[in-house]
């Protein structure tokens, strides 16, 4: 019975449950968020009130999802309004710098607690070789990305990219905005501030956009990620000695498209959810396999984090150290990739992988001229042919470097490696696909759809523009439906192949 | 308005024979002046005109009419 509601249930509603957060891919999320667009389309033509709507359903989602933490967001918003406003408020360079190093220090200590006091315990207890405790603090989910995005409103104004916003509450809004609060974009306060005050307007375009992008964000995350992460990538990677080459070799192309599709499809539901909500964020990826270098893959690849790194990091460094040189753009390089690993997470696996793609990338600055040389007695610039084998090479350097990512066990990685090179076994092809035809054909809808050319993205965007309403609903309604049967399958039967 | 001294160390630098810049123009709409290219134009221009910025004065740089400013601003001290 459709009124047949549970009353027990509204509590659970209203408080944080720690293993069941609030992400947008959760039908608890879809129900809600329906039911507070409805609203927010009835009541949201005032800019008071709409500003208020969207304030007080952030704050809920953050506190479904980490509960009384989320004062921590409060906290931030607070000291980096502070900051910002009194940066601005003084001529005096002395003085800017020293709200901006307090600023930088008060958000560092809060990220650096919750998220990095147990690894840095750890190393200090093992040089010590004493027994390590681990304490047990709570990672709010999302710090990194809120700690950054409310940062950078503080280096604008010290760098005199922007003004400060005179009120604290649209710059509360844009710190809790709940659509990019949990994983990014890391979007720009210059962006974001000036369109909380226009007017509410969602143009045909938008809308289709916003519904296409909420649906490929379905697709990527629930059908793709989560399906071949759970039901092959994890099996390989766990055991990768009970697998042949070929399959050691799928499942690293997997991860690496399992960890492209749970990002960015989540990003592109960000995206397309804070549109229908009037906002636009700006892109966090485009085509990242389509690289043709490291550096390329970099402004491809969780663009909002990449650009934070190179305005706020990369440059001081490299104008510092601008004396040195090529020397100094590799040390600029880096630094900021360590950094860069560091910020992903307390791990060495983190820290590796990015002085891993620093190192790429410092190391090609010294090979450039050679390289140009080369190519040019070869007669290969600016072709075709060229291209090609760039993007493929670009793109193994990639799926090792998340070979790293994914483990600390490097023993796990040589394992792999060594499978694809002595025990490869090609002629398996057939059976793997017979096997797992669902595997293999997400990972080649996968791919297919990410190396066609990005025309079909606009092409795909004026359709559903161009659907009435009904037909938007009804196509948003069929992936959800689908999402949610590939969610609720059981875990596929474990299957390998014996030799 | 750019200079033509400024123009050309900058094109020379970036090995261009020629690209329309003024005030309004980006780096990032100059071909070849990349966030790593960027270190050796600014070199250039310290080393041609005798110059020396501070880091801080570098990073706060939004446009080519901006560097202009601050390059006459050095000259004339």
């Amino acid at each position: 019975m459709l009124w047949n509601i549970d009353l027990k249930k509204i509590p659970e509603l209203l408080t944080f449950i720690p293993d069941d957060p609030l992400f947008f891919s959760t039908s608890l999320f879809l129900i809600l968020f329906s039911v507070f667009l409805l609203f927010y389309n009835l009541f949201g033509k005032n800019k008071t009130v709409r500003i208020g709507m969207l304030i007080f359903f952030s704050l809920y989602f953050y506190y479904k999802t980490t509960g009384y933490y989320a004062g921590i967001l409060v906290l931030l918003a607070t000291v980096n309004f502070l900051c910002g406003k009194w940066i601005a408020g003084t001529e005096k360079l002395p003085l800017k710098r020293i709200y901006l190093v307090a600023a930088v220090i008060i958000n560092v200590a809060i990220l650096g607690y919750f998220k990095y006091t147990n690894f840095i315990l750890e190393i200090i207890s093992n040089i010590g070789s004493n027994k390590f405790d681990a304490l047990d603090i709570f990672l709010p989910i999302g710090i990194s990305f809120y700690t950054f995005k409310s940062l950078s409103y503080v280096f604008d104004i010290y760098l005199g990219y922007i003004e400060s916003t005179s009120t604290f509450r649209n710059f509360c809004l844009y710190v809790f905005f709940f659509p990019n609060l949990l994983a990014g974009p890391i979007d720009r306060a210059s962006a974001f501030i000036p369109q909380i005050d226009s007017e509410l307007y969602l143009s045909k375009e938008d809308l289709g956009k916003a519904v296409l992008l909420i649906i490929v964000g379905l697709i990527k995350k629930v059908i793709i990620a989560d399906y071949i992460g759970i039901n092959f990538v994890d099996r390989v990677f766990d055991f990768p000695l009970r697998f042949t080459g070929l399959e050691n070799l799928a499942a690293a192309y997997g991860y690496a498209l399992q960890i492209y599709c749970d990002f960015s499809g989540y990003t592109d539901m960000a995206i397309g959810i804070a549109l229908l909500l009037g906002f636009k964020l700006m892109d966090n990826f485009n085509y990242p396999f389509k690289a043709t270098s490291i550096a390329d893959f970099w402004r491809r690849w969780h663009i909002s984090l990449s650009k934070w790194l190179l305005d706020y990091l990369f440059k001081p460094i490299q104008m510092s150290a601008r004396r040195l040189r090529v020397l100094g753009n590799a040390a600029a390089l880096l630094i900021t990739f360590l950094i860069c690993g560091l910020w992903h997470g307390a791990g060495w696996n983190y820290i590796i992988w990015g002085a891993f793609h620093g190192a790429m990338m410092s190391f090609s600055l010294f090979i450039k001229e050679p390289r140009a040389k080369l190519f040019a007695v070869l007669k290969i610039q600016n072709t075709r042919f060229l291209k090609f084998f760039q993007v493929l090479f670009t793109f193994h350097l990639v799926v090792f470097s998340f070979m790293i990512f994914r483990t600390d066990d490097f023993q796990n990685i040589a394992d792999m490696l060594n499978q694809i090179v002595n025990f490869f076994h090609g002629e398996i092809l057939f059976q793997f696909v017979e096997r797992m035809p669902v595997i293999f054909g997400l990972m080649m809808l996968g791919y297919v759809f990410h190396f066609l050319p990005n025309k079909l993205e606009e092409f795909a965007q004026r359709t559903v523009s161009a659907l009435p309403l009904i037909g938007k609903a009804i196509l948003l309604a069929l992936v959800i439906w689908i999402a949610a049967q590939f969610k609720s399958a059981d875990i596929q039967p474990f299957i390998y192949f014996k030799f | 308005m750019i200079s033509p001294e400024l123009k050309k160390v900058i094109l020379k630098q970036l090995n261009l024979d020629d690209f329309n810049l003024n005030d309004a123009t980006l780096a990032s709409d100059v071909p070849g002046w990349d966030s790593l290219n960027h270190i050796n134009v600014i070199l250039a221009v310290e080393e041609n005109f005798n110059v020396k910025f501070r880091s801080m004065e570098l990073l706060r740089l939004k446009n080519i009419g901006d560097l202009q400013k601050l390059l006459d601003s050095k000259l004339s001290k």
